[in-house]
């Protein structure tokens, strides 16, 4: 197996973190990270931005927004079928 | 109007007209309906946030939602069962508020496309974070209030904020993202790499401006008192 060197390794964090690469570059990146400090701290502070973007965006909705939705939506296919 | 209803248009990437509803008026029953909910109901909190960022109210981004489910559950015949559902829903959506702004105030228009912005716009910011050790940096980045996080998102140009957004938040595969926004997969990847620089940025220069910034991380050992 040809190990990605530093550069390459940064170079895929996000398709890493997207799962986009493929399973034998997966296995690159992870053979690389698991002795390279730099890399490992570079993958894990983007993975930590990811949780945080996603946590900061996951505000419930509000309760009733589904059944209102629903509502709506049994509402125009009454109509449709008249 | 009998048109030939290509695939495309039945999303209305023109104009908006709640009358016109797709050909076929058939009323859906029961068990289409169970159908129609059970699938596309548990993925609502996540078009609700991406909604969130795209509109200028709560009110506005729930009515959002709410228009997409309605235009989906008409186009509900029309998806392929297999493919990605949420990326379906995502593309309504997107094509709907498309369709709003532009009914609402027309043009807008930036001169220079958004991924022209130059490289080294993008990597000053970077330089700002740079002082800081990394691991300070990702301590004021995860104690961040969310409502930071969503405004620095806001501030985003937009071609930005929204891969981003359907990258890291709805999970998206880069090509239904490139797919929804008609770019190529490599515009996807460059604008979610940019995407996040910027995001860091704004995060550094938001924290030192409210005191979360990692000079004042009262630790211990760390922070200038």
């Amino acid at each position: 197996m040809t190990e990605f060197n530093c550069q390459e390794t940064k170079k895929h964090v996000h398709e890493f973190l997207q799962q986009e690469l493929s399973d034998a570059e997966m296995n690159e990146v992870a053979a690389h990270l698991a002795h390279c400090e730099s890399c490992e701290g570079d993958y894990g502070f983007e993975h930590l931005f990811n949780t945080v973007i996603q946590r900061s965006c996951n505000e419930a909705p509000p309760a009733e927004l589904a059944s209102r939705i629903m509502a709506r939506v049994r509402e125009i296919n009454a109509e449709a079928g008249k | 109007m009998a048109s030939l209803n290509p695939p495309l248009t039945q999303f209305g990437f023109r104009r908006v007209n709640s009358h016109s509803m797709p050909d076929k008026k058939t009323l859906a029953s029961k068990a289409e309906l169970r159908d129609f909910e059970e699938e596309t109901l548990p993925l609502m909190p996540l078009l609700l946030a991406l909604a969130r960022r795209q509109t200028n109210s709560e009110q506005d981004a729930e009515d959002l939602v709410a228009e997409t489910y309605i235009k989906a559950f008409r186009s509900w015949s029309q998806f392929e069962p297999g493919s990605n559902l949420k990326a379906w829903l995502v593309k309504i959506m997107r094509n709907t508020n498309l369709n709003n702004i532009e009914k609402t105030k027309r043009d807008k228009s930036h001169g220079a496309s958004i991924d022209a912005l130059e490289d080294w716009q993008v990597g000053a910011a970077t330089s700002l974070t740079a002082m800081a050790s990394r691991s300070a940096e990702a301590e004021a980045i995860d104690n961040m209030p969310a409502k930071s996080v969503t405004d620095a998102l806001d501030r985003l140009p937009g071609e930005f904020k929204e891969v981003v957004l359907q990258a890291i938040v709805l999970g998206l595969p880069y090509a239904e993202i490139a797919e929804n926004m008609g770019t190529p997969v490599g515009t996807v990847m460059s604008r979610l790499h940019r995407g996040k620089k910027l995001l860091r940025a704004e995060l550094a220069g938001y924290g030192r401006e409210e005191g979360y910034s990692v000079e004042n991380i009262d630790n211990g050992d760390k922070g200038q008192k």
